[in-house]
């Protein structure tokens, strides 16, 4: 079995680490004996997202974040269908705000795809930690690192998971992230698969079952990322 | 007589601390400001041939311990903040450390190492003749939020500062960038060729500061070092005034610049860098710089700058604090045919960042082929970069919380070298570790790892 795994404008979003993640995708699907075809895109690139098994938008600056928007204005229509029809996106920090409305600045209006019904707004002071979050698909919980400046409001959506530590969404409604039929936009990197083996393997899954219908994903030894996992969860969570 | 007892207890301080065994330290800079605001105003309105500051992300301090060296070969008395305490009150402790009992201050320059983030507090005190930006890259990003940020700050600092002159690395595009912007009188150093050691690395700042196109590049050197150019605006690599050419990095380093050739018996491409801008800036500031060579020959590079130890084989100890300054780390590994271990250590403390996610832009990758005996993970988060380890592919890896235990159990094979890889708040203390190997195996004691 094969995912074709597109990562969009990693020259541009790939602010912390994210390559870990698409590092992670690739060798947890290899150690199973199934392929992981990543194709990286620039800028200009076309992208034919009806190729595609897992979209991947990391996290930018403003300045680069504004550069890409203005790009994907010209993609959204493909882009949300392929999100209507199921297909699994993980967009990061400047990647999960894209996906909504806008993103409102001190003075300028960073327009989204409205992929999502969400916006984010810029608050006093950035928000910065370790944090942690427990989804209802897993006891274990996830755990990550948020640093950013801007306040997203999900509305109606679900959130990904409930902040047990750190700010979450806006550091104010103990929401973290969003879950929205196979997207997933967090503001966790650290990057976010390696040490949450749990949501990568839920990723890759619904991927496979997107494109082969059923999928049951071998168990791997995952002994140094859960270790790694349960420190931060110790530290930060246990009193 | 507030500035008279303000570098009074700074020195008292100072001495506290030499006592306690501290090294660099920002403590009694603090109390002296608390005592005396003015303080480093009046000590260093007082340096007669003026301030030399250097800024930039990687090579600081060995930037501006060589600039110092350099100066005080010319015969010049020179102050420096030479254990790299770069915040406004390591400033301070610089300045009053050398000062006399009576507050004055007996100095042709000041060599003065500013973080970035701190240049726009100290220029309230000081404005320097001259400063270096030495490169712009990620560090420390969630003290800094990002790199944009740190320019901003830098920026905010040059907008106090009109009349200084810009001695910048005209092969990072943002330093590049930056000087252009500000309207300041610019002196450009940088590396004239391809040395062929251009890797597959995450690069900041790849895309124009002006019109936001993707920058092409003639060739890389690491990051995103090279010479490049916007096929939309124009912007490009400006003009050098001290460049690097016939660059030789086979044994030690050697270059020519300005017509003459330099050699320096350190690793480390990174280190032309140092020397290029320690050379532009000492020449900037009218030295002739006849002993260059051996003042190159005489310098120790400082502490956990591919620091080499003893004990019972030889231990290379670098400091290792971002992907750039990391990927330049195990490119010496790498380049090094002798059999090894490897020891990363890796600290989350307020000093290092407390975010570790740049393990991932660093290329382990690069480590499989070097058949190390050992790799293994210390440090607080043992536990990420154990990971990073397993994701990377590489084998033979364990970890351990413990770096005494960790540098033990590596010493006992029978590789050739150790390699010792440390971040920032990891560095005096391993460090002292490997002193204290090396001292017990000299006197005889260390006979358990032949
Ligand atoms: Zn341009």
């Amino acid at each position: 079995m094969k995912l074709s795994i597109g990562h969009l404008f990693p020259e541009l979003l790939n602010l912390y680490g994210d390559r870990g993640n698409i590092i992670s995708l690739r060798r947890r699907m290899e150690w199973r004996g199934m392929e992981a075809e990543v194709t990286e895109y620039k800028l200009n690139d076309n992208i034919d997202f009806s190729k595609l098994d897992i979209v991947f938008l990391g996290g930018g600056s403003d300045r680069e974040q504004l550069l890409v928007c203005k790009r994907l204005g010209g993609i959204r229509e493909a882009f949300k269908d392929y999100v209507e029809g199921g297909g699994v996106v993980i967009a990061i920090c400047g990647g999960y705000q894209l996906l909504g409305h806008y993103y409102k600045l001190k003075n300028e209006l960073v327009p989204g795809l409205s992929i999502l019904d969400i916006f984010t707004e810029s608050g006093v002071g950035r928000l910065i930690g370790n944090a942690v979050i427990k989804a209802d698909f897993s006891d274990v919980p996830i755990v990550g690192f948020e640093n950013h400046g801007g306040r997203t409001y999900i509305g109606d959506h679900k959130p990904l998971g409930k902040v047990l530590f750190g700010s979450g969404n806006n550091g104010s409604d103990g929401g973290e992230g969003v879950i929205y039929k196979n997207v997933i936009g967090t503001y966790l990197h650290g990057p976010l698969f390696p040490k949450n083996p749990h949501l990568c393997d839920m990723v890759i899954k619904n991927a496979l079952e997107k494109k082969y219908g059923k999928a049951e994903l071998a168990p791997l030894e995952d002994e140094a990322e859960y270790k790694a996992n349960s420190f931060i969860v110790n530290k930060y969570t246990r009193k | 007589m507030r500035r008279i007892i303000a570098v009074w207890v700074t020195k008292f301080l100072i001495l506290i601390g030499r006592l306690g065994g501290k090294g660099g330290s920002s403590t009694p800079g603090h109390f002296a400001l608390k005592i005396c605001p003015n303080i480093l105003k009046f000590l260093s309105g007082q340096v007669r041939d003026g301030i030399i500051a250097v800024c930039g992300t990687n090579g600081k301090t060995t930037t501006n311990n060589l600039l110092c060296t350099m100066l005080r070969a010319e015969g010049k008395k020179v102050v420096c903040n030479s254990l790299g305490a770069n915040m406004l009150e390591g400033v301070v402790t610089a300045f009053a450390s050398s000062a006399d009992l009576f507050g004055r201050l007996d100095a042709d320059f000041a060599c003065i190492e500013i973080d970035e983030i701190s240049a726009v507090k100290v220029f309230d005190h000081f404005i320097p003749k001259s400063m270096i930006i030495t490169n712009l890259f990620r560090d420390q990003l969630d003290r800094y939020g990002e790199i944009d940020i740190t320019v901003d700050y830098l920026k905010r600092a040059v907008e106090k500062a009109k009349n200084i002159t810009l001695i910048l690395n005209a092969d990072d595009p943002l330093v590049a960038a930056f000087g252009k912007k500000t309207g300041n009188p610019c002196v450009f150093f940088g590396v004239g060729e391809d040395v062929g050691i251009s890797l597959n690395e995450t690069k900041e700042g790849r895309f124009c500061s002006f019109c936001g196109e993707e920058l092409s590049y003639r060739f890389y050197h690491y990051s995103q070092l090279g010479d490049y150019g916007c096929g939309s605006c124009g912007f490009s690599r400006p003009e050098v005034r001290f460049e690097a050419t016939e660059v030789n990095i086979s044994e030690g380093l050697s270059f020519n610049v300005d017509g003459r050739r330099i050699h320096a018996d350190y690793r480390g491409f990174y280190n032309i860098y140092n020397i290029l801008a320690a050379y532009s800036a000492a020449s900037h500031a009218g030295a002739e710089l006849k002993d260059l060579q051996s003042v190159l020959g005489g310098y120790k590079p400082q502490v956990g700058r591919m620091e080499t130890f003893f004990i019972g084989k030889p231990v290379v100890f670098n400091l290792s604090k971002n992907p750039a300054g990391f990927n330049q780390a195990i490119s010496s590994v790498s380049g090094d045919g002798r059999s090894k271990d490897v020891v990363v250590v890796i600290n989350d403390n307020a000093q290092d960042g407390r975010d570790i996610s740049w393990i991932w832009d660093v290329d382990f990758e690069r480590l499989k082929d070097v058949k190390a005996k050992t790799f293994t993970a210390s440090g607080i988060r043992h536990c990420d970069v154990m990971v990073r380890f397993k994701y990377a592919g590489l084998e033979n890896t364990k970890d351990t919380g413990d770096v005494l235990k960790a540098i033990e159990d590596a010493l006992k094979t029978d590789s050739e070298v150790l390699y010792v890889l440390v971040n920032y708040t990891a560095l005096f203390s391993t460090q002292k570790i490997l002193k204290r190997l090396e001292g017990d195996y000299k006197s005889g004691k260390g006979g358990r790892w032949e």
